[in-house]
């Protein structure tokens, strides 16, 4: 199937004040297919921000291509690309009502006073604000604001809708709802989402794909489950939930020696040489020292963190600290405590040492 | 025992001196320009409104002894003077709040060349003193060949009063998400529709403010207009200031009156066009 959006080898670099340079897109490839959520997530500076204004029109490449529908967009204006966004600080005309607002394109577009008011409506009718067409934008909360743009960008039927961290000006429960409200918008609009995070729990919750950036270059792209289970640089490791990495020797019969001399159980078929052993926090449970089965990690209960649901523990393993999760089933664990960890081999990742 | 707070009174009284000594002189001149006594303007005789009526020439103000009482010697020549005020402040207001809202707007969107320079000199206008201003101005059209006369004070006002504009309406434009020119670009619109549909109508408080700021200060303006007025380009100040020369007369408070009143309905109206924006 053919993608919507190709972007190839996309470079973008920026003069710093002090003189110098810094690649804001540093060779990016990408493809984005037809009704697909793909998240670009990174830590700030990474370079998404500007790879999604570079799909917009509101910035230049220095190199590269990018084509919609197999169209070349070098030196198309942003208001001649079949793409809307829906910007951070949301970007409501203040002047204008809600109604006029989320019917802009068509006005600019030359359609029909009637035919706009009517499909304003049932746009606002699709987000959720039906009536509110005559108030102003600052009559309305921060939730509210949100499904304008929304509904504003989607009037005119993008065949890509961009979201610039739209969800970061509200606050923690409406950003949770809204996650799920934007990703059953898009099943029910059938307009391909590239929406831009730093946050990797809105990229684990809505998206189809995550493309990680990191300095100007995609890390990995996968499934939420993969760049979670398998991720490919430690980088992607640490930016996605906790870890705990260890530096391995594999010894090629399914097993693999730390520097320190634990000796842990692997994939069989990991092969031999260093690489770099990944267990996230949830993978791990906890007995206690004396019932510890064979081969499981021996440490000691260095602090617990009581998060209701959940219990977290910082586990002193020969030296170094590793982070275990476990549910509250009422045993009682505390500081100093002998413990073993145990796990399922298969939940072990390896990844090459180098990265 | 009851507390005894002595700053808060003496803040009270502080502040009260302050607004009569800012006001008094202003009070004064309004209740005199009723005041039918003609030698001594300082003493209040009796409730007269003569003095406007003089003004327009719809009363006769008869000279009363060892006094020439006909201070204004033509309605004809105030009603000029006024009318010339009326076509500079327009024109110059028009012109100038179009040349400092397109400056304001290219210096907050584009990068280009020396463009810290160029804010330097959009600002030096206004630190100028004016009777260098007016002394410069008027060497500039005389070495140019222009006649003196309403054009070359309209000119004038103009070289220093987009300066002002430009200043009002860049914190306007400062205070701007440039996201919203670039939803509306996002959303189809060109250069120019986003100009006339978002960027004007989201910058329209500081326009309005600086071309009444305009406006006023060209009426007003003494200093650089005497340089550069022909002879039959008189405007009110320069009016007023030729009748003051000869003794401060009655008339003068009626005149001063009628500014502070036009002053006061153009604020007026300028403030309640604001808060009908603001919502």
């Amino acid at each position: 199937m053919q993608p919507i959006l190709q972007i190839r080898d996309a470079r973008r670099t920026y003069a710093t004040p002090e003189g110098g340079t810094v690649n804001a897109l540093d060779g990016v490839n990408l493809d984005v297919g037809a009704n697909e959520f793909v998240t670009l997530l990174g830590p700030s500076g990474c370079g998404k921000t500007t790879l999604l204004r570079a799909i917009a029109g509101f910035e230049e490449l220095d190199g590269g291509a990018i084509h919609l529908e197999g169209a070349d967009m070098r030196g198309i204006p942003a208001f001649r690309r079949p793409v809307n966004t829906v910007f951070q600080s949301y970007a409501l005309f203040s002047h204008m009502s809600v109604a006029r607002n989320v019917a802009y394109s068509l006005e600019v577009a030359g359609v029909g006073k009637s035919e706009r008011m009517q499909r304003a409506g049932e746009m606002l009718d699709l987000v959720g604000l039906s009536g509110m067409g005559a108030r102003k934008p600052s009559q309305l909360s921060g939730g509210q604001r949100q499904r304008v743009a929304l509904a504003r960008s989607l009037i005119a039927r993008p065949r890509i809708l961009l979201l610039d961290e739209p969800l970061s000006a509200l606050d923690r429960q409406l950003r949770q709802q809204m996650q799920v409200e934007l990703k059953n918008l898009q099943d029910e609009v059938g307009v391909s989402f590239v929406f831009v995070t730093h946050d990797q729990e809105e990229a684990l919750t809505m998206s189809d794909r995550i493309v990680v950036m990191k300095a100007g270059q995609i890390e990995q792209i996968g499934s939420p489950r993969e760049i979670y289970r398998r991720p490919a640089t430690r980088f992607v490791a640490d930016f996605i939930g906790e870890t705990n990495m260890v530096a391995v020797a594999l010894t090629g019969d399914g097993k693999a020696t730390t520097d320190g001399g634990l000796v842990l159980a692997v994939p069989s078929d990991s092969g031999t040489g260093r690489a770099t052993a990944i267990l996230r926090p949830s993978d791990l449970s906890l007995t206690a020292a004396d019932c510890a089965p064979n081969g499981a990690i021996p440490g000691t209960i260095r602090q617990e963190i009581y998060l209701g649901s959940e219990l977290h523990f910082l586990i002193d393993v020969g030296g170094s600290i590793w982070r275990v999760t476990a549910r509250d089933d009422g045993r009682d664990y505390h500081t100093g405590m002998r413990v073993a960890l145990t796990y399922d081999p298969a939940n072990v990742h390896l990844m090459p040492e180098a990265v | 025992m009851r507390k005894i707070r002595p700053w808060p009174l003496t803040l009270t009284l502080y502040s009260l001196l302050f607004f009569c000594f800012i006001y008094l002189p202003l009070v004064v001149v309004i209740v005199f320009s009723f005041n039918s006594n003609v030698l001594d303007m300082a003493s209040w005789e009796s409730f007269t409104f003569d003095w406007y009526l003089g003004l327009f020439g719809l009363r006769e103000v008869a000279p009363s002894q060892g006094t020439s009482a006909i201070y204004v010697e033509s309605t004809d020549q105030l009603l000029n003077a006024l009318k010339n005020s009326l076509i500079v402040a327009t024109f110059t207001t028009i012109i100038s709040t179009t040349i400092g809202t397109a400056t304001a707007i290219a210096m907050a969107r584009h990068r280009f060349r020396l463009r810290g320079t160029y804010q330097g000199v959009m600002m030096l206008p206004m630190m100028m003193p004016d009777i260098v201003l007016g002394i410069g101005l008027l060497i500039f059209f005389i070495t140019l060949g222009f006649k003196l006369s309403l054009l070359t004070i309209i000119i004038g006002h103009c070289t220093f009063l987009s300066s002002y504009v430009f200043i009002v309406v860049q914190a306007r434009m400062a205070g701007l998400d440039p996201a919203l020119e670039e939803a509306s670009a996002d959303l189809g619109a060109n250069e120019w529709v986003t100009f006339r549909k978002v960027l004007l109508p989201q910058l329209m408080p500081g326009v309005v403010g600086g071309a009444m700021l305009a406006f006023i200060i060209s009426m007003d303006d003494l200093v650089i207009t005497y340089f550069i007025a022909g002879t039959d380009s008189t405007t009110l100040p320069m009016f007023i200031f030729s009748m003051i020369r000869r003794g401060v007369k009655p008339e003068i408070n009626a005149i001063a009156t009628l500014l502070i009143l036009a002053s006061l309905i153009i604020a007026g109206a300028g403030l309640y066009l604001r808060s009908r924006r603001v919502e």
